[in-house]
């Protein structure tokens, strides 16, 4: 095996180890963007696929969960999203899609159902970029890098998911 | 939301650089106003990051988990089995990987100097799709507070007038860096929503005039000047690309 050979190979070990341990955070991803749980379990899916396809061109080292990341969101963008759109139809918004079993009553007297139907009726982008940061931990700089947007375009979303919020109270 | 929100919301997660930080918490002592609605949008925080740990409970794992392609998948994989074959383009998907895998390798740093920051713009370029930037339509107050904001991180008079190129349309500007030098990034599109970049990277390089390459799909045309080098890139051709590096060297 050349070292060409032996990098693919721990690329493919690395993203297969990686994929059962991010099937949660990936299906979440896939959900705050959909907002369809039938949606959501095909992305993961097609997520999965691609990235086993493409296992070799992984840079072993860096971020497997960041490059699954990013795979969901360009099927999502490039695939399933346009295509809806380009039928019409696009996306209609369920009510409630973002649910939780159980009230959870948490900080502010109030509860995690109640904060995520006020993320479900946040635009897409602020939903992303909120789960992104407060979910997922990036800094704004990362979600800045990885939405495509500038720094200041993460914090005007971060401040409207934050301020829609606040109004829960 | 109000107008503090934004300032508000980088001091509570910490992503103020020091002289706002400094400026917000003097306003912060002298504000009352500002101290209650900083307190109300504090208290966001756990219940926003309590929900999505709880959201995480649903994802249907044992559904996910039979999905799962095989060990040896790599190697046998029919991508019939997947309801979203016939939706992939060929190119999407090489380009999807290939470029994701070097997006991460330039974020986080893997490239020191073993390649060039063209390839790391070009690579993470190929994620870009004509609905990326697309969305974007900023009002000319905007685009000039963007472009006002990234041409002083980058050390260039960047205005509407001396950005506007035929053809395209501004859509934002952002900063990124490449091994710890600032690079400026003014994206456009085309009717078709394609996206074109002009980058501008503070490298001390010395000055040179305009060269071009095809990368894939992708033209490049890059100068130098001012220890800057600048970049064009862009699903067009190359010539194209050349023509819109020469507009801008004259100006910028």
């Amino acid at each position: 095996m050349n070292s060409s050979e032996a990098m693919s190979e721990a690329s493919r070990r690395e993203v297969r180890a990686e994929l059962e341990p991010s099937l949660a955070r990936l299906w979440r991803y896939a959900l705050v963007l959909s907002k369809a749980r039938d949606v959501a379990d095909d992305l993961v899916q097609a997520t999965c696929l691609r990235a086993i396809e493409r296992a070799d061109q992984f840079v072993p080292g860096t971020r497997v969960d960041r490059w699954l990341f990013a795979i969901l969101r360009s099927i999502w963008l490039n695939e399933i999203r346009s295509r809806r759109i380009r039928e019409g139809g696009g996306f209609v918004d369920a009510e409630e899609t973002l649910t939780t079993d159980g009230a959870h009553e948490i900080e502010m007297n109030i509860t995690a159902s109640a904060v995520l139907r006020a993320i479900d009726r946040l635009p897409e982008a602020q939903r992303e970029t909120v789960l992104l940061v407060y979910g997922e931990g990036y800094s704004y700089a990362e979600a800045a890098a990885a939405l495509g947007v500038p720094i200041g375009t993460i914090m005007s979303r971060l401040a409207s998911g934050r301020a829609a919020l606040a109004k829960l109270k | 939301m109000f107008d503090d929100d934004a300032q508000l919301v980088a001091l509570i997660d910490n992503e103020l650089d020091n002289s706002s930080k400094t400026a917000l918490l003097a306003r912060l002592a002298a504000d009352e106003d500002l101290r209650r609605r900083y307190e109300e949008l504090r208290l966001t925080g756990a219940p926003l990051a309590t929900s999505f740990d709880l959201l995480l409970g649903d994802a249907p794992l044992a559904r996910l988990r039979a999905a799962l392609p095989p060990e040896d998948a790599a190697a046998r994989v029919q991508p019939r089995r997947f309801a979203f074959r016939n939706l992939a383009a060929a190119f999407v998907i090489g380009a999807l990987a290939a470029g994701a895998a070097i997006w991460a390798a330039s974020t986080f740093g893997l490239f020191d100097g073993r390649d060039d920051w063209r390839t790391a713009i070009a690579e993470y370029t190929h994620l870009y799709t004509d609905e990326t930037f697309a969305p974007f339509k900023p009002d000319a107050a905007m685009q000039a507070t963007e472009l006002s904001a990234v041409g002083a991180k980058v050390g260039a008079n960047l205005t509407p007038e001396n950005l506007t190129l035929p053809g395209l349309r501004f859509t934002t500007a952002f900063m990124l860096s490449y091994e710890g030098a600032p690079l400026g990034v003014i994206a456009y599109v085309d009717p078709s929503g394609e996206p074109v970049l002009l980058c501008i990277l503070v490298d001390q390089a010395p000055d040179a005039p305009t060269r071009s390459e095809r990368r894939g799909d992708l033209s490049l045309a890059w100068w130098a000047r001012g220890g800057r080098s600048r970049l064009v890139i862009g699903r067009i051709p190359e010539e194209r690309a050349v023509a819109l590096a020469q507009t801008l060297e004259k100006r910028i």
